[in-house]
């Protein structure tokens, strides 16, 4: 790019000249030397901590607790029952009680199932309907059986399992969401 | 590269004219090292300004959370006790560097005409440092801040008449509270950083009008004149890389740890000023009842008040120090007071060794679930568990007691003492108790 010259750019470009930028030589590179350098590492003392500062909360996955949930004595076979969660979420400095609650399910076998309390369409509140043994979603009618498969209705995947465990007759859960509309499971 | 970009930008924008005014200044007889205060001030300002701007990230301004923000900065944001730090020592640094520049302002004679303007905008500066002190010690909205506050705007209700309008005016209301943490806040980080950076404007432009005052015999300002740059400003970096230094190393070795969150109903709370305001606190203490306004008030406003008109007062034409004899004199007197009221303050301070809080916390545990009715301390309580007097001595290990509370049979096999349902900070909190229970203290 051929720079832009009007008069007043040339004349001082003279007048700088004829300040004698080459009078102190050596000791003038040395003095301006030191002054980068000392600007430097005083920047960069600085960008680095100041840099993972920001950053840092970036870095961190969020830690998603076991929460007990009750005990699994107390749940019938082969009957849904919606237990709750209630879990402290720690936003930064704030800490948040958030109460959710979720579909066990306790299989013939014993094993028990967590299903996930949002519909995997919109994430609507779905519950259970014991005398058809289905869960029915009330926004856009999906319908899951005991096993959470989809039966009818614009639901795209099967309900969402929770990860949960059984220690000393006590059934823990970790809460998680999910992207709804997918055909995939995509935790969020 | 950078030349032919810096050509082309000039080519535009003719900046030669402004790079000659703010690197060719002449300065009588040449840089020196003494002339660096100014600019290690003028640095510290920027580097509380980009710390505090970071600081603001994940500070909350109000009494819920400020405290716990402060502490997630501490010990969960990476960097963050060091950024904190950075903050707090350079607000000392500050202090410092602008306490070496008056000084060294008034050896000079440099307030003398015709930078009187100079001076007085350099008194206000200096105000103003003071006020962001003052409002930035509340916002960690612990027990020292919340009680130093306290005392701070009591003092300013001594002012006949209308301090106790003044107090609710900065208190926002009849207490201490919520409206009072955000008002700080606000004239912290916004009124007062745009009246800091008006008035530096100010004092630097009378610098580039009159220019700067050099030595003070002409025979010696003539010797030389030397352009700014490369030597002053090269001195000036030199002086910003080590300050900046000085405060990193504080900021990682000597940690500014909170106290416990404010709690309005503790009153036993006795607070410390920071160091910069110690010798004001050590002087009220000699002065009580119907002077006590006068010491409150009446004397920093004339303080003040012949700090800023200085130059008016003092009409000695001479700048050599030694031809000013009562200048010196009276500005020594000064120090050695300040300094000397700083000196009894910092003593005593030490003298007291203040209760750690968690110790206190423990103690009451202790009376909590009637520890002394099996255990003894200092000829009190009951003989069925082991005397506790000394056990600090016996057993200085912090890690021992916590798992010896938790569950006493798991570390002394065969003990009869019972679990007892304790929460970890409890456990911790008397874990402090017990090796705190030593001969010597
Ligand atoms: S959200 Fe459940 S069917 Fe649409």
């Amino acid at each position: 790019m051929e720079p832009y010259k009007n008069e007043m750019s040339t004349e001082h470009r003279v007048e700088a000249g004829v300040e004698g930028q080459q009078a102190l030589g050596g000791r003038r590179t040395f003095f301006g030397w030191v002054t980068g350098v000392a600007a430097s590492l005083i920047g960069l003392g600085l960008a680095v901590p100041l840099l993972g500062y920001v950053i840092s909360p970036a870095l961190k996955r969020r830690d998603k607790p076991w929460v007990a949930v009750g005990s699994v004595g107390g749940l019938p076979v082969e009957q849904p029952t919606q237990l709750d969660h209630m879990s402290t979420i720690k936003d930064g400095y704030v800490e948040t009680k958030s109460h959710k609650a979720v579909w066990a399910v306790k299989q013939a076998g014993g094993d028990i199932t967590v299903f996930s309390p949002l519909c995997t369409h919109l994430g609507c509140g779905y519950h259970w309907d014991a005398s058809e043994r289905e869960f029915k979603c009330p926004c856009h009618g999906s319908v899951y059986d005991i096993e959470g498969h989809v039966l009818a209705g614009p639901a795209p995947r099967p309900l969402d399992v929770l990860p949960s465990k059984v220690e000393d007759g006590t059934l823990f859960v970790t809460y998680k969401e999910f992207k709804a509309g997918l055909a995939k499971k995509v935790e969020i | 590269m950078a030349s032919k970009l810096y050509t082309w930008l000039d080519s535009r924008l003719n900046l030669k004219p402004i790079q000659k005014t703010l690197l060719d200044e002449p300065i009588p007889g040449g840089a020196s090292w003494i002339y660096v205060f100014g600019s290690a001030t003028l640095f510290l300002f920027a580097l509380q300004a980009v710390t505090g701007m970071f600081l603001a990230v994940y500070y909350a301004p109000t009494p819920d959370h400020a405290y716990d923000s402060i502490q997630f900065i501490e010990s969960e944001v990476t960097f963050g006790a060091f950024v904190r730090g950075l903050h707090h020592w350079g607000a000392s640094g500050m202090v410092v560097a602008i306490g070496l520049h008056m000084l060294q302002t008034f050896l000079y004679g440099a307030y003398k005409p015709p930078r009187e303007a100079m001076w007085m905008a350099g008194v206000v500066l200096f105000l103003i440092v003071m006020a962001f002190a003052f409002t930035g010690y509340l916002l960690p909205w612990d027990q020292t801040a919340y009680w130093a506050t306290h005392i701070g705007i009591n003092m300013v209700g001594t002012v006949p008449l209308i301090g106790e309008f003044l107090m609710k005016v900065m208190r926002g209301g009849d207490t201490l509270g919520a409206l009072t943490l955000s008002r700080f806040f606000a004239v912290h980080v916004l009124f007062l950083p745009a009246l800091l950076m008006g008035l530096i404007a100010v004092h630097l432009f009378i610098l580039r009008r009159v220019g700067p005052a050099g030595p003070w015999t002409d025979q010696r300002a003539e010797l030389r004149h030397e352009a700014f740059y490369p030597r002053q400003v090269y001195m000036d970096a030199v002086v910003m890389l080590g300050v900046f230094l000085v405060i990193a190393a504080l900021a990682i070795w000597l940690p500014f740890p909170l106290a416990d969150k404010a709690n309005p109903s503790d009153t036993s709370f006795v607070p410390v000023p920071e160091w910069y305001f110690l010798f004001y606190y050590e002087l009220l203490k000699y002065v009580h009842g119907p002077l006590e306004p006068l010491a409150t008030w009446v004397l920093p406003a004339i303080v003040i008040l012949v700090m800023l008109f200085w130059p008016f007062i003092d009409r000695n034409p001479a700048r050599n120090p030694v031809r000013r004899p009562v200048a010196i004199g009276g500005g020594m007197v000064f120090l050695f007071v300040v300094f000397a009221l700083l000196g009894i303050s910092l003593r005593d301070l030490y003298a007291v060794s203040r209760a750690d809080p968690s110790v206190m916390r423990g103690k009451a545990v202790y009376a909590q679930f009637g520890c002394a009715a099996c255990h003894r301390i200092h000829g009190e309580g009951g003989a069925v568990g082991p005397d506790l007097s000394f056990v600090g001595d016996s057993r200085p290990d912090r890690d021992w007691h916590v798992r010896h509370h938790k569950d006493p049979a798991s570390v002394s096999p065969g003990s009869i003492m019972p679990k007892f349902p304790l929460t970890e900070q409890q456990l911790r909190d008397l874990a402090s108790y017990m090796v705190s229970l030593k001969k010597e203290a």
